[in-house]
């Protein structure tokens, strides 16, 4: 379980540019559940799953994974963590253009004492599954948007993780591939994963158990 | 644990080979600084060995006379003096001066007869043609740096016009010619008998420009010198003097160090702007994400560590080669003016070319480390960021 307690975040604190993105939000999400946060734009969303995600310090709050708080933690501690138990889909999707998308989808694997080539069949499953079959040796920079978004969605599962952060991940992809991720999300958490996602797609928060809706960096 | 390293150096090779741009950008600023540096540290040292045989071949003491605190010829009687002094072996004269063919001016020297079998003191090795003997007094038979031959374009048999301060033509002829281009003792060297040469400088009767000390190798020179302090008017230059002399013409004063320094900074600049330019940007995004995935600081500066060794050693290894080319087989244009510039040499000279090992080091500290640390810091910095702040500051 993930237990978010009254978490805030300000940018530019004391700057004249100062930003709440985030006020005394407090939440949980459960085991094998699918969460959706939903809200306008700029009402918080990617902060939050970023401060979830322990890619972004709050300013101030709790976060606690099974029970134990994880910001008090060192910086290896939590990246270590990250590496065993995250998979992230990024809104800006964030492939490196140089790669191809096969060595994008093995990139989260050269940390850790897994060989990379040896998930490179199970990558190109998924590839075939969502479409993208025949991409994968291409240079990210050549693909369209939503084949980036699916390679993207590649990347995050390579590792088989218990916690997926999705940040909108449907935008780009047209209704079929939608379609097709609803039904991977869900066989997920049938499998025991946990996944939180932002969305503005009334089918994916249909599929989630619960939908948090944000305005202006508070819960509503 | 070992997986992990394998795994993260594959990423650096496969960084190196990816990122064209930013390989090319260092390898190219990075040839540039090592090649440059190199011809000119190899050249120094070249220059300072040079030096150090020179004087090695010069005797072990010269003295000089004094007058008004300017140096004056001496006058022979001065040699029963001094090699009275105890310690002393041989004293021979010594008479020279500058002589000028175009525009060139060159070193002509006139040995003591006595002293052309002296075993010390005299570079006899010969390209061609003969050293000079007794026999040669009066005659005009003159001996010369390769330098000359090679810039006057003659060889033994042929014979050269000289003009003396008089501005008047004396004709001499070349029996032989010194072996060493690189020589800075020798390769502007005219060397005649010793009546050519009080004749060419029209010195009075009995004078002399200084006079060759040479010590009993069993004393020290230095205390031989000392106990020259009685005789009035004189000064004694001894082998320190002299080399300390050299190094200052080839050392700082003469503008290398300068140069050095400036193509040193020069060189570190390059590699930080272009780290700066090309390199932090793209990286910054680059580590974000790594850092997401669970890429700890330490393998990221590992990362990162490993493509600047790998980039740094073989640029600047290339780059000591061309370096070491440039100035051994073409004598570096463009640089040779400045190398050469203080050194009263012609830029036909060649330059001499020393390789120490102390050099290849230096040279490899000068760039290998601004490279890493201009690498490994901006990487550290951007690993200790939050990764969503610096994914999302590179991309804006
Ligand atoms: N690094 C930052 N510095 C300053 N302000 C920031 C920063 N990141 C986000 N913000 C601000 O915080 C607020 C929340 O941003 P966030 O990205 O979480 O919104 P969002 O709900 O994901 O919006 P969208 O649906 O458009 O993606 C916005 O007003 C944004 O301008
Ligand atoms: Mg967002």
């Amino acid at each position: 379980m993930i237990e978010v307690k009254n978490l805030t975040k300000i940018f530019n604190r004391g700057k004249f540019n100062e930003t709440a993105a985030l006020v005394d939000v407090s939440l949980k999400v459960r085991d094998r559940s699918i969460v959706a946060l939903t809200g306008p734009s700029g009402c918080g969303k990617t902060t939050l799953l970023s401060m979830m995600g322990l890619i972004l310090t709050p300013t101030s709050g709790e976060i606690l994974y099974d029970g134990e708080s994880v910001l008090r933690a060192s910086d290896y501690w939590r990246t270590q963590f990250r590496r065993q138990n995250f998979g992230f889909i990024f809104q800006h999707i964030n492939l490196l253009p140089q790669y191809t998308t096969l060595e994008n989808v093995l990139l989260p694997l050269y940390s850790s004492d897994l060989a990379p080539g040896e998930y490179e069949g199970k990558a190109r499953e998924w590839f075939s599954r969502l479409g993208i079959a025949d991409r994968a040796d291409h240079l990210v920079e050549q693909l369209s948007g939503g084949e980036q978004q699916r390679a993207a969605f590649v990347r995050a599962l390579i590792k088989d993780p218990m916690y997926i952060f999705a940040d909108e991940p449907t935008v780009f992809v047209d209704e079929e591939t939608s379609r097709l991720i609803y039904g991977i999300f869900s066989s997920l958490r049938d499998s025991g994963k946990t996944i939180v996602l932002s969305t503005h797609d009334p089918e994916l928060m249909k599929l989630a158990d619960e939908v948090f809706r944000f305005s202006k960096g508070r819960l509503c | 644990m070992l997986r992990k390293h394998r795994n993260l150096l594959d990423y650096s090779f496969d960084c190196l080979r990816r990122y064209r741009m930013r390989t090319a950008v260092i390898l190219v600023t990075f040839l540039v600084a090592t090649t440059m540096i190199s011809a000119v540290l190899f050249a120094k040292e070249g220059l300072e060995r040079e030096a150090e045989f020179s004087v090695e071949a010069a005797p072990d003491l010269t003295v000089q006379y004094l007058k008004g605190g300017r140096v004056e010829p001496i006058n022979t009687s001065y040699i029963d003096i001094i090699a009275g002094i105890p310690g002393v072996e041989k004293v021979l004269k010594r008479t020279w001066g500058y002589a000028g063919i175009g525009a060139y001016t060159f070193v002509v020297v006139g040995l003591d007869p006595e002293g052309l079998d002296h075993s010390r003191g005299v570079i006899t090795s010969l390209e061609e043609g003969r050293f000079l003997k007794p026999e040669d007094e009066g005659t005009g038979n003159i001996v010369i740096g390769k330098l000359i031959a090679y810039m006057l374009k003659v060889k033994v048999g042929d014979d050269i016009i000289l003009l003396s301060e008089s501005v008047e033509a004396n004709k001499f002829h070349v029996v032989g010619v010194f072996s060493d281009s690189s020589s800075i003792y020798t390769a502007d060297l005219i060397l005649m008998s010793f009546s050519d040469a009080n004749k060419f400088f029209s010195m009075p009767e009995g004078m002399v420009t200084d006079l060759c000390v040479y010590v009993d190798p069993a004393e020290d020179p230095a205390s031989v010198a000392s106990k020259m302090n009685s005789v009035s008017n004189i000064r004694v230059l001894d082998q320190d003097l002299l080399l300390r002399g050299y190094k200052a013409a080839y050392g700082a004063r003469g503008g290398i160090f300068t140069t050095l320094w400036t193509i040193l900074l020069v060189a570190i600049a390059m590699i930080a702007f272009s780290q700066a330019i090309v390199v932090g940007h793209e990286s910054k995004f680059e580590v974000g994400l790594l850092k997401t995935f669970g890429f700890s600081t330490l393998d990221i500066i590992e990362v990162r560590l490993v493509e600047s060794l790998v980039l740094g050693f073989f640029a600047a290894s290339l780059g000591m080669l061309i370096g070491y080319f440039y100035t051994a087989f073409f004598n570096a244009p463009g640089l040779v003016d400045i190398l050469l510039g203080w050194a009263y040499l012609p830029r036909e000279f060649r330059l001499p070319v020393y390789v120490s090992l102390q050099s290849v080091f230096s040279i490899y500290a000068v760039t290998v480390i601004p490279l890493l640390i201009t690498t490994v810091v901006p990487a550290w910095l951007n690993a200790i960021t939050d990764p969503e702040l610096a994914m999302r500051r590179a991309a804006a």
